[in-house]
């Protein structure tokens, strides 16, 4: 679809499309807004682009997406990452066909131009063919490099911008998430999992993050899994302890399930919400076996009081703005990545928590493959209302669409905003960091 | 391994008969041909030895799969409005083993999927495993191994 407009929107014009209670079709349906926020949203703040496990050793690499560009984050030889622009300086070729591998030295295979891993060009065939002042200590003839890489524990993020305020800084109390997750590791530390879904829907990429932390809609989009869960014997499967069961079952939670669960805002766009899972080998007060030697291994190392707080850390969806999604409890985490204003894919990633029992591994896949995978009977749901939001918004008419919910009662103070379970907080918290960058 | 022809044929029309069932639409008698343990696999690599480790696009035992097509028949997933249609294709079938009361059976397939206005294509190679059981066979396990089972997709809603 396509909306016509004579110029790229002016910082007014931009103010104008997201009021208290209301949003402008626009900010889902217009390209031009699109390419601004491609700019100054995906342009300028830190994006997340690899996990450390991905690249242990020199020459490691992974390919990925940074905004609208393709690019490869490597291991140089002195151990230090880097961030290269995916793309031959000699005639342009792209270089990387693979999302991942290792390799010593990257060669084009157009003529053979050769480059280390942090980018630098290591020679040249037939050099004398080559201008008097060619060199390969020049860098033009470097592969072209992101300025500012910069990591959290492990967390790799990148930033196109020329002069980004810290990563720490911008991530702020969201650090929270990630030191949890690491917390969770008997061992201290985790790895990304060799397991991947990548989701394709037909939308814009705000409504993903947005649905992400979206408390009200479950009951309804997730019905038609939820009533024949509940009709289904328990413990019947003889894979997953009922996890998958329990999964469905969770999104069939009633107003008095509500009461507990709160939506947290943050300035800069990041929000988290409570968990609601409560059930089974969900929750850490289970007491099956493989959850009592994991706590055994945890508390080795944290001890008792720590464990438990450790654990008690009970956040379902949290959300890096614009576009990282972490749930520590459950070790997953989703990357969306808009490839245009309606259309944007979705990364599913689940880690490993070093030093548990194996069986914890396992339930963190079969965790991936019931809410991430594309045959999800859960997820699939969600992105078909994404695809119709989107199709609906895609229409001239009735340009306005209502976040209000809640809008009364929400709680704000100078650390950010506070919703209960049924408020649509995290959109607007989302839509004003959203108006904020777009208008810097 | 040459079998004789009449025992080739009984695993074809096994298996003809599975892919009816899934493009009318008779997802319980689909459910039926597994086995009160049966497994359906669709992995997500290419060559994945491993459910545990690895996260599969499906991997779902009877109990699973009853909620799966219970959500196809009663209720009114979103996803599955409107209700889509699929044409399966079950060609290259060779019988790989049979000894006593099982069989092994792969397959390569293509599945079209129309719902509304698109149109998906869906296509790699499939094995059943088949137990024998009232003068038919139950399917212990099949594996569907999409050929892009690690690309990028989107939402599936019939099985393959």
């Amino acid at each position: 679809m396509t909306v016509v407009t004579n110029h790229p929107p002016s910082n007014d014009e931009i103010r104008t499309l997201v009021r208290p209670e209301h949003v402008h079709r626009r900010a889902y349906a217009d390209p031009e807004i699109f390419a601004i926020e491609q700019e100054r949203i995906f342009g300028r703040l830190w994006l997340y682009v690899a996990h450390d496990s991905q690249l242990r050793h020199p020459g490691d690499f992974v390919r990925t997406r940074l905004a609208q560009h393709e690019v490869m984050v490597t291991r140089n030889q002195d151990g230090k990452i880097y961030v290269l622009h995916n793309r031959c300086p000699h005639r342009g070729a792209r270089l990387c066909m693979v999302d991942r591998g290792s390799s010593r030295l990257f060669t084009c295979p157009y003529h053979a131009w050769v480059f280390r891993p942090d980018g630098s060009l290591s020679a040249v065939p037939h050099p004398q063919s080559y201008p008097a002042n060619f060199s390969v200590a020049d860098p033009e003839n470097h592969i072209q490099r992101v300025k500012n890489v910069d990591s959290y524990r492990g967390f790799v993020f990148a930033n196109l911008s020329d002069s980004p305020s810290p990563l720490v800084e911008f991530l702020g109390p969201m650090r929270d998430v990630i030191d949890n997750l690491i917390e969770r590791a008997p061992d201290g530390e985790i790895e990304i999992a060799d397991s991947t879904f990548t989701l394709e829907y037909h939308g814009n990429w705000k409504l993903h993050m947005e649905n992400a932390n979206d408390v009200f809609h479950p009951s309804f989009v997730h019905s038609s899994s939820v009533a024949p869960a509940r009709a289904a014997a328990g413990n019947a499967s003889i894979l997953d302890q009922d996890q998958t069961r329990e999964m469905l079952l969770a999104n069939g939670f009633s107003q008095t399930d509500w009461e507990g669960i709160q939506l947290t805002g943050l300035p800069g766009g990041h929000t988290f919400m409570t968990s609601f899972y409560k059930k089974g080998v969900l929750v850490h007060e289970q007491q099956d076996p493989v959850i009592q030697r994991y706590h055994a291994a945890l508390e080795q190392r944290l001890g008792s009081e720590r464990t438990v707080e450790v654990l008690e850390m009970n956040r379902f969806n949290n959300i890096i703005y614009p576009n990282l999604l972490i749930n520590a409890q459950h070790q997953q985490m989703r990357i969306t990545v808009p490839l245009s204003v309606d259309l944007t894919l979705v990364h599913v990633h689940c880690f490993r928590l070093k030093g548990a029992p194996e069986e914890m591994f396992h339930r963190a896949i079969r965790f991936l493959t019931t809410l991430g995978s594309p045959a999800s009977m859960i997820f699939s749901d969600d992105v078909e209302m994404l695809e119709r939001c989107q199709q609906g918004l895609a229409k001239q008419a009735g340009p306005w669409i209502n976040i209000a919910r809640g809008f009364d009662k929400d709680r704000r103070d100078s650390n950010g905003s506070i919703g209960g379970a049924a408020s649509e907080l995290p959109m607007r918290v989302q839509f004003e960091a959203w108006v904020n960058y777009l208008t810097q | 391994m040459t079998l004789p022809y009449e025992a080739q044929r009984e695993i074809e029309l096994f298996l003809l008969r599975e892919a009816k069932l899934l493009d009318t639409g008779d997802f319980e008698s689909w459910l039926a041909l597994y086995e009160p343990q049966g497994v359906y696999w669709m992995p997500s690599q290419p060559g994945q030895s491993d459910a545990k480790t690895v996260a599969s696009i499906i991997y779902e035992d009877h109990a699973i799969l009853a909620i799966r097509v219970r959500r196809l028949l009663d209720a009114r997933a979103l996803v599955l409005t409107p209700m889509p249609r699929t044409t399966h294709l079950i060609s290259n079938i060779e019988v790989t083993n049979s000894a006593g009361d099982e069989a092994t059976a792969e397959a390569a397939f293509i599945c079209v999927e129309h719902q509304g206005d698109q149109r998906h294509l869906y296509t790699g190679r499939q094995i059943h495993q088949l137990v024998r059981h009232n003068g038919s066979f139950r399917i212990s396990l099949k594996r569907v191994d999409l050929v892009d089972c690690d690309g990028r997709h989107v939402p599936m809603t019939i099985p393959i």
